[in-house]
């Protein structure tokens, strides 16, 4: 087909061709016009005005009526073009938006990046995976000298951008701990007075804060408001829910946590998760937690790292591969 | 899902009806309504949550700068009725210990 | 330059009058029709942010003659909140627009030049260019 030019001329070529032939071909072409017309900003009215002069060539004698009402059609097309013109406009600014957030993305993941250490006689899975470009959800390893893993797990209230905000200052306080602390009580107090003084009231964040000692087989915790996790005693082969109380940080000054202790057996099994796991919906209704303890021990015999990667692919299709919350479990098995 | 709040205000109780979900979406406007009422000072407010059959940590947040304010203003917060599933999340993130909570009578089946 | 036509905003129905008014003088500066149709909604647009936001105040239409050019120069003067961050009216997608694309911004996109004065409890005064083609 040509190639089609935006001018008068054409225009009244094929208004000429349509009119005396009714031809569904100048039609399509009409259809190519109006999309040309879009390419290159052609407002509404613009086209009108082309179709009064087109006419006006074709009928001279147009009645005065015609021509009129031509011209009160091309008047109220002018808010259209504007409208259209504001929607381009807002287009390439959500373009520029989508971008700038995906490099913050990035920037965050390079920041929250931990490192899935090696601690002897230790099988451990994680996996994190935010409902939108940013993760609210945050888990941090940290292995030190005496080679005993601190384990810390924890969801900020809402999504986006101001969790991840907050959650990149949780981070960064993290990292100035000096190390010798690490009693799991001590380090909730520190967090709590840092999200005290510096984060809206409205906003508070949970953290699950686990130390393990290899050579005693110890779990040492303390618990900030954060969703329970679950114990799986192997001798047993049964789940319980890891009981520690504590309120969420940020909401009260000088607050004390208490901090837990447990003997880890060979097989048994630590799992860690915030409420993106539990809280999954299944259309309109909400998972127990008992399914989520169901999946995990369908999968039980794998290793831990595709242990959670099959939880999350379970939830992940029951919820139509879109998640409602940002998602993080993470399974420390001890082995014989 | 949406959110239904209506609030009676007499003279120094003001009780408010939620029904429905709280979440990101309808936490806003949950917000707007209370915390103007939690600014009279010596105010009790009483919220009914018998029939919030949802409600996720940003609705926690709400409750928080509600209760924060009336700390500030001398007023009053009390949730009453709260379904199972609600409670709970007050009770894991150890919100139960600061805010007045009257659990006896559960709301939902 | 001189004011050549002003017209006094205090009601919805001035609007009407200063658009007629805008329009002939469009007409006679030798605009076609669509940017007779432009300046006139552009005429609106400015009118209508005096009626609501202002209360009252005034457009003006002068003629600019220059030696390669024509145009016309519509002048919105008030007296009053004034606008607080121009920046922030003059976003696509601001309130004032409800999305219909309307709005100052909308002024900006129907002329060629467009700047605003504003000041605080004072008063503002835009002036919106056309260039005849």
């Amino acid at each position: 087909m040509s190639t089609l030019n935006l001018d008068l001329s054409n225009y009244r070529d094929l208004l000429k061709q349509y009119i005396r032939t009714q031809d569904e071909t100048a039609l399509y072409q009409a259809e190519q016009f109006s999309k040309l017309s879009m390419q290159q900003n052609i407002s509404p009215e613009e086209i009108i005005n082309v179709h009064i002069q087109a006419l006006q060539d074709l009928y001279p004698d147009l009645p005065e009526g015609i021509e009129s009402s031509m011209n009160f059609l091309l008047e109220a097309m002018i808010s259209y073009g504007l409208a259209y013109q504001e929607f381009q406009s807002l287009r390439e600014k959500q373009l520029a938006l989508k971008s700038e957030i995906s490099v913050a993305a990035n920037m965050q993941q390079t920041l929250l990046t931990t490192v899935k250490p090696e601690v002897e006689g230790l099988d451990i899975g994680a996996i994190s995976v935010p409902a939108n470009q940013m993760n609210g959800d945050y888990h941090h390893f940290v292995q030190n000298n005496q080679n005993t893993l601190g384990i810390a797990i924890a969801d900020v209230i809402g999504k986006g951008i101001p969790a991840a905000l907050a959650m990149s200052m949780i981070k960064y306080s993290m990292d100035s701990f000096p190390e010798n602390r690490m009693d799991p009580c001590t380090i909730l107090e520190s967090l709590n007075r840092v999200v005290e003084r510096n984060v809206d009231p409205s906003m508070f964040i949970t953290m699950f804060y686990g130390l393990y000692k290899p050579e005693t087989s110890k779990f040492y915790y303390s618990s900030a408001g954060h969703e329970p996790g679950f114990y799986y005693n192997a001798r047993e082969d049964k789940f319980e829910e890891i009981e520690a109380r504590g309120i969420v940080l940020g909401v009260t000054r000088d607050t004390e946590y208490q901090q837990y202790e447990k003997t880890i057996h060979p097989e048994d099994m630590i799992i860690l998760l915030t409420d993106g796991v539990t809280e999954c919906r299944q259309g309109d209704r909400f998972i127990e937690s008992e399914e989520v303890l169901d999946v995990i021990k369908t999968y039980m015999h794998l290793p831990a790292q595709q242990l959670v990667d099959q939880v999350y692919k379970h939830f992940e299709r029951l919820q139509d591969f879109h998640l409602r919350d940002d998602f993080t479990l993470i399974i420390l098995r001890k082995q014989v | 899902m949406n959110l239904d709040i209506n609030v009676v205000d007499k003279e120094s109780v003001a009780v408010v009806a939620l029904a429905g979900e709280i979440d990101a979406f309808t936490a806003p406007k949950l917000k707007e309504a209370l915390l103007p009422l939690t600014k009279q000072a010596g105010n009790i407010v009483e919220v009914n949550l018998e029939n919030v059959s949802y409600m996720d940590s940003t609705g926690l947040g709400v409750f928080v700068s509600a209760l924060k304010s009336t700390k500030e203003n001398n007023s009053e917060l009390k949730l009453v009725q709260l379904q199972d599933r609600v409670l709970r999340l007050f009770e894991i993130t150890g919100l139960t210990d600061i805010i007045n909570i009257d659990s006896t009578v559960r709301g939902g089946s | 330059m001189e004011f050549q036509s002003c017209v006094n905003i205090n009601k919805e129905w001035d609007i009407v009058g200063a658009r007629q008014i805008g329009r002939d003088f469009a007409r006679k500066i030798g605009f076609g029709t669509v940017d007779q149709a432009r300046i006139a909604t552009a005429i609106s647009e400015l009118a209508r942010n005096i009626y609501l936001y202002a209360g009252t105040g005034k457009i003006c239409f002068e003629t600019i003659e220059e030696i390669d050019h024509k145009g016309i120069c519509i002048i919105a003067i008030d007296n009053g909140p004034g606008i607080a961050e121009i920046s922030k009216v003059m976003e696509d997608g601001y309130s004032t627009s409800g999305g219909l694309g309307a709005g100052l911004p909308g002024v900006k996109r129907l002329m060629d030049d467009f700047d605003i004065v504003s000041e605080q409890e004072k008063g503002t005064e835009i002036r919106a260019v056309k260039w005849v083609r």
